[in-house]
């Protein structure tokens, strides 16, 4: 048995691709703490003035972030709700058509944002007066749902259905089956998918950005407008803490579900 | 019969809930844009050379971008699948975390790197390499680089499961029978790692052509793909005609190219046993 499994070139390239892939976070977190304007490197000095001026009212950041979390919670609840019973009727009962019906459930992530977001204006524009976050929830609760789907799928499709008959003959009520059985099995997969979903309303823009209204607005959007007219190290201030939020979202992952779920 | 019922009403919700806002609404348009102009957007943007243009810059960069990805996150996805280094799941972290950083931000560092101020363009003035500042920022090639940055986490995810599956006592099999590592590759690690490879391929790609974000921020105004087409057709010129035109033809085209690789490569799985994603 051979003790070396890699070659030298994929482990090359392996390194070239993290350090390709970290390279601009990296620079971002280094790009907020200039002093300076205009970002240099290597920096010149000191500063945590530009981490003062995200909450300053007029970049609108803190109102963006409320707003993205509000949409970005909201739906992901609901979705969890629909997800999870769409994802069990699928895999615990056997019918025709099951293949058919996941599909439907997943058919969102095959249609561009873009496109959906424009269709949803224009109904929207026929209705009129629809209040500005209820026009971004509906679409984000659309396209986010396929993920919730699958990564329930993915666990409760190889799980054995006897366990709950084996829980019933001894003693369980339907109730204590149903939350000591499937759900506890299909918690990682949930957790997993209920996580991509967040970040994915979070992180929204093309859908964001064709139906916001003036009075709501979400963070990615307030980004880009910021973006537009000025180019100072703000961006980069708002930019370091969604990494590090983004990073404190991995390693818990890591520590209660596994990044396992993530390899399909 | 019973179960039946029940997973009838399990289903339900979800059912409906994708009815009225998913699936009705984008039928209801699509009717309703053939109804008020015909097929008039759709052939105006089939005889027209700009928005000829914006679909092929919009494959060309998607092709690229796919090829790139796959090319480096290949060898990546190996190394991650076979190392036994304790390392493992930092590199797992590494691979994961931009994937869950938001495409602006990600988009934001390459323009503070790549901007005619930018970083790496003062680094090159810097060593003396360059007198004049390259101009990356803005043109195409930020955009793959951008694209690349967004999409090779999917492509080499994809590779990982699958090449994890492949029992490394093959390889053995194979060397002792005295192929050479370049031909166990092409001869098995390789076919064995086709299904990895054609979804992660279909992924990137598809999430390439349907990009916003990394077009905007990093091609600047006059550089179009698809997406911010839509966009700009809606906000700036308010031809609501043209911007259905465009998006009905982008989620043709996607649904275009899932179906002809799920056909094209049925019987290539079949052969190979299913796989994982088959």
């Amino acid at each position: 048995m051979r003790e070396k499994r890699t070659g030298w070139f994929s482990c090359l390239i392996a390194v070239l691709v993290m350090i390709f892939l970290l390279a601009p976070l990296v620079v971002i977190v280094i790009a907020s703490f200039t002093p300076t304007a205009v970002v240099t490197f290597p920096p010149k000095g000191f500063s945590l003035a530009w981490y003062a001026n995200i909450f300053h009212s007029s970049t609108h950041f803190m109102e963006g972030l409320g707003n993205s979390l509000k949409i970005g919670l909201l739906a992901t609840a609901l979705d969890v709700l629909l997800g999870v019973t769409a994802a069990l009727s699928i895999c615990r009962y056997d019918f025709k058509g099951k293949n058919a019906l996941l599909n439907y459930f997943t058919s969102p992530m095959y249609v561009p944002s873009v496109a959906f977001a424009f269709v949803l204006l224009q109904i929207y524009s026929q209705i009129g007066g629809v209040p500005g976050m209820l026009r971004l929830f509906i679409g984000h609760f659309v396209i986010i749902l396929p993920y919730i789907v699958r990564n329930t799928v993915s666990v409760l499709h190889v799980f054995n259905w006897t366990l709950e008959d084996a829980a019933t003959s001894l003693g369980a009520n339907p109730v204590q089956v149903f939350f000591k059985i499937p759900i506890p099995l299909a918690k990682p997969g949930v957790l997993a998918g209920a996580l991509l979903a967040f970040l994915y309303s979070f992180d929204e823009v093309a859908l964001s950005s064709l139906l916001s209204t003036p009075r709501f607005i979400t963070l990615p959007i307030r980004i880009m407008n910021y973006m537009e007219l000025t180019f100072d190290p703000t961006l980069a201030a708002i930019s370091t803490l969604l990494i590090l939020g983004s990073l404190i979202l991995i390693v818990l992952m890591e520590k209660f579900i596994g990044l396992d779920m993530f390899v399909k | 019969m019973e179960r039946k019922r029940r997973a009838f009403l399990l289903a339900l919700p979800t059912v409906l809930a994708l009815l009225v806002f998913f699936l009705i609404p984008m039928v209801y348009i699509l009717i309703k844009t053939l109804l008020v102009n015909g097929f008039a957007d759709f052939t105006k943007f089939f005889t027209d050379p700009f928005y000829l243009n914006i679909l092929w810059t919009t494959v060309r960069v998607s092709l690229i971008s796919t090829l790139i990805s796959l090319l480096l996150g290949y060898p990546a996805a190996y190394f991650i699948a076979r190392t036994r280094s304790k390392l493992k799941n930092v590199m797992m972290i590494v691979i994961l975390f931009p994937f869950l950083v938001s495409a602006v931000v990600r988009s934001y560092g390459w323009m503070v790197i790549l901007g005619t101020n930018g970083i790496l363009n003062q680094f090159l003035q810097g060593i003396g390499l360059l007198s004049q500042p390259l101009k990356i920022l803005n043109t195409e090639a930020a955009v793959v680089i951008g694209m690349i940055h967004l999409l090779i986490p999917y492509m080499i995810l994809s590779l990982v499961g699958v090449l994890q599956s492949i029992d490394p006592n093959v390889e053995y099999a194979a060397y002792s029978l005295g192929a050479s590592p370049a031909k166990t590759f092409t001869k098995v690690v390789f076919p064995l790692s086709m299904p990895g490879i054609i979804s992660g391929c279909v992924l990137v790609f598809t999430m390439s052509m349907t990009s916003y974000v990394t077009p905007k921020l990093l091609g600047g105004s006059k550089f179009r793909m698809m997406a911010t087409m839509v966009v700009q057709e809606i906000n700036v010129n308010f031809n609501w005609g043209a911007a259905s035109a465009i998006s009905y033809i982008l989620l043709l085209t996607i649904l275009a190219v899932q179906v002809a690789v799920v056909l094209s490569t049925s019987g290539y799985m079949k052969r190979m046993g299913g796989g994982k994603n088959a």
